[in-house]
């Protein structure tokens, strides 16, 4: 019997498709992302929170995070359990520059990605000699040290964070306020766009390559001549700028932030979502991490049972697809023998 | 005199307290196929090993071209002229095959991550070259029909010439092959014999590890042998065969009974 294939099926389209073709899709899908906000669907609708406040966080949050820590973890191979470590330096890069200097969000966008790149090399340089479950370790120590940290500075607000952090001035006639999501969601929504550009451009060129030999087999990609320090470095200074400049986005948002919101289990939580979504598949991670953000939301009529059904459904969903909802796998082409 | 591409002098290696190679002299000279042969455990595998900078030698040096790779990381070993196959195929079995063999030809170009991100015209032509360069190896060796099926996928065979062809993309001054004929008919053996052969045409010089005999014998140019981490025998292939300390070594000398 043959197996109808979606993937496969989608393949073959988009290899005959021809440009004009392609550009009509990706308007079309990314277009109705953009829509999203203003559809009123019941059948998606979250039925007890605000389905607008639940498309930014945590919907496009989790993917634009999901998309950085593929870079890490699934092109690279590299298990980071510390990334809201990034997401952390993001926040407090824009809650403390806003409030100590007269810069706006969108000067202080750079900044917060530069931190979080600077903590990537920091924290990469020392621990990427190491490898796997030490590597892991680390890594997780990491993010537990900087929420730490923030805890202890009084200069940063210690245990009760800052408040009263400005949002994004506006911008292309986008007023951001605190009552209206929407604009952050299509603020994120296109940072993520043109992340997914940009890692796509990498993954298909040598980067890409370098990333996945690395994630195959380390020692043989250095005999193969790949600089492997410098591309794992490299993985972890992109994932870090990721998961910075969705941090300062999140600050503006939500206005005031405390250590607490940043606990290992917002780590956890973006691991699920690559591993959930399919390891090493930019398309798979994010639609892990979009059902990762809705179901819980979708659920809350079950009040915190929810949580006992989510967990039940990932179990049961990594026994079915231990690889993932899309796992990464790139379609095969038998050619003809020649020779 | 001809040049030596490899040179492996006074090498001693030590594992806690166990002397893997004691003051082995090795080399490789230009447009040769040199072989390393002998029994289990003697060695040979650590010599690849250390050339290519996975282990550091308790003392000795090894020269690539007259320079001193010793000390290096591996990476800048491969780039300057080692490329090796492994005893256990060890491919990026996730990647196609034509994607096994462009990472190694993409350490021959210094193009960088933000060159690729935004597409400078140098990247593009270094992407282009080293598709180009891992396409013809791959026709070279026969692959080129298997050119986008995963390397996992792929028949045992087709693996082991994968591996070659992925180390001749870095293009290198000599060709390591540890064991090539594992795991083939007498059929396959003969050839892999042509093929090496033919990487010899292509002005490679090649340093071999096999336990094939037959296949030894018949395309290297020249012998060493090792036993317990020692140089026992170097020569022709007729010398070799003639040679009584290598028969004891591979077949035991009969213990004096008095």
């Amino acid at each position: 019997m043959a197996k109808f294939n979606a993937r496969d099926r989608f393949g073959d389209w988009w290899d005959k498709s021809n440009p004009a073709q392609r550009t009509i899709f990706r308007i079309v899908v990314i277009g109705f992302f953009y829509a999203l906000p203003l559809l009123n669907n019941p059948v998606i609708d979250t039925p007890e929170t605000s389905f607008k406040s639940v498309l930014f966080y945590p919907l496009i949050m989790f993917s634009l995070m999901a998309v950085g820590l593929n870079v890490v973890v699934g092109k690279s191979g590299i298990l980071d359990l510390g990334y809201v470590a990034f997401f952390a330096i993001g926040a407090y890069t824009h809650a403390v520059m806003s409030a100590h200097t007269s810069l706006n969000f969108w000067e202080i966008l750079p900044f917060a990605m530069g931190f979080a790149m600077l903590a990537g090399v920091i924290l990469g340089l020392p621990a990427l000699r190491l490898r796997g479950d030490y590597l892991a370790i680390i890594t997780l120590g990491f993010g537990e040290i900087v929420r730490i940290i923030a805890v202890n500075t009084s200069a940063i607000g210690g245990a009760a964070g800052i408040t009263g952090i400005p949002g994004p001035t506006s911008i292309f006639g986008f007023e951001f306020t605190v009552m209206d999501p929407r604009p952050y969601y299509w603020l994120t929504l296109t940072i993520l766009c043109l992340v997914i550009w940009g890692v796509l451009r990498l993954t298909h060129r040598k980067p890409g390559r370098a990333w996945e030999a690395i994630r195959e087999d380390e020692d043989v990609a250095e005999f193969m001549g790949v600089a492997t320090l410098k591309y794992k470095l490299w993985a972890f200074i992109i994932g870090g700028a990721v998961g910075g400049i969705a941090g300062a986005i999140y600050a503006s948002q939500i206005r005031s932030i405390q250590p607490e919101l940043f606990t290992l289990n917002l780590s956890i939580m973006i691991l699920a979502c690559v591993v959930f979504g399919g390891m090493g598949n930019i398309w798979g991670v994010i639609l892990g991490a979009v059902l990762l953000g809705y179901i819980p939301e979708k659920l809350r009529f079950l009040s915190d049972y929810r949580i006992i059904f989510f967990g039940l459904l990932m179990v049961v969903m990594m026994n079915i697809r231990p690889n993932g909802l899309m796992p990464r796998k790139k379609r095969e082409k038998i050619g003809e023998k020649t020779s | 005199m001809t040049k030596k591409l490899l040179e492996i002098n006074n090498l001693v290696v030590k594992f806690g307290g166990v002397t893997a190679l004691n003051e082995v002299n090795l080399h490789v000279n230009e447009g040769e196929i040199a072989a390393l042969i002998g029994p289990n455990g003697a060695g040979k595998t650590t010599v690849f090993n250390i050339v290519t900078g996975y282990y550091t030698p308790a003392s000795g040096d090894v020269l690539v071209d007259g320079k001193s790779v010793l000390g290096l990381r591996p990476y800048k070993i491969a780039r300057a002229g080692l490329g090796r196959t492994f005893q256990n195929i060890r491919l990026f079995g996730d990647m196609t095959a034509l994607e096994n063999v462009a990472t190694a030809a993409d350490s021959l170009n210094q193009s960088g991550l933000i060159g690729s991100l935004f597409g400078v015209p140098r990247s593009r032509r270094d992407e282009k070259k080293s598709m180009e360069t891992a396409m013809e190896l791959l026709t070279f060796i026969g692959l080129d029909h298997r050119a986008h099926q995963m390397a996992k996928n792929l028949p045992y065979g087709d693996q082991r010439r994968l591996e070659i062809a992925r180390a001749l993309a870095l293009n290198p001054k000599v060709l390591l092959l540890d064991e090539p004929a594992a795991g083939f008919n007498p059929q396959e053996k003969v050839e892999l014999g042509n093929l090496i052969r033919k990487i010899k045409d292509r002005g490679f010089a090649v340093l071999l590890i096999e336990h094939d005999m037959s296949l030894v014998m018949k395309i290297s140019d020249r012998i060493s042998v090792l036993d317990f981490g020692q140089k026992i025998a170097e020569g022709k292939p007729e010398e070799i065969q003639s040679n009584q300390r290598v028969i004891d070594a591979y077949l035991g000398v009969a213990e004096d009974a008095s």
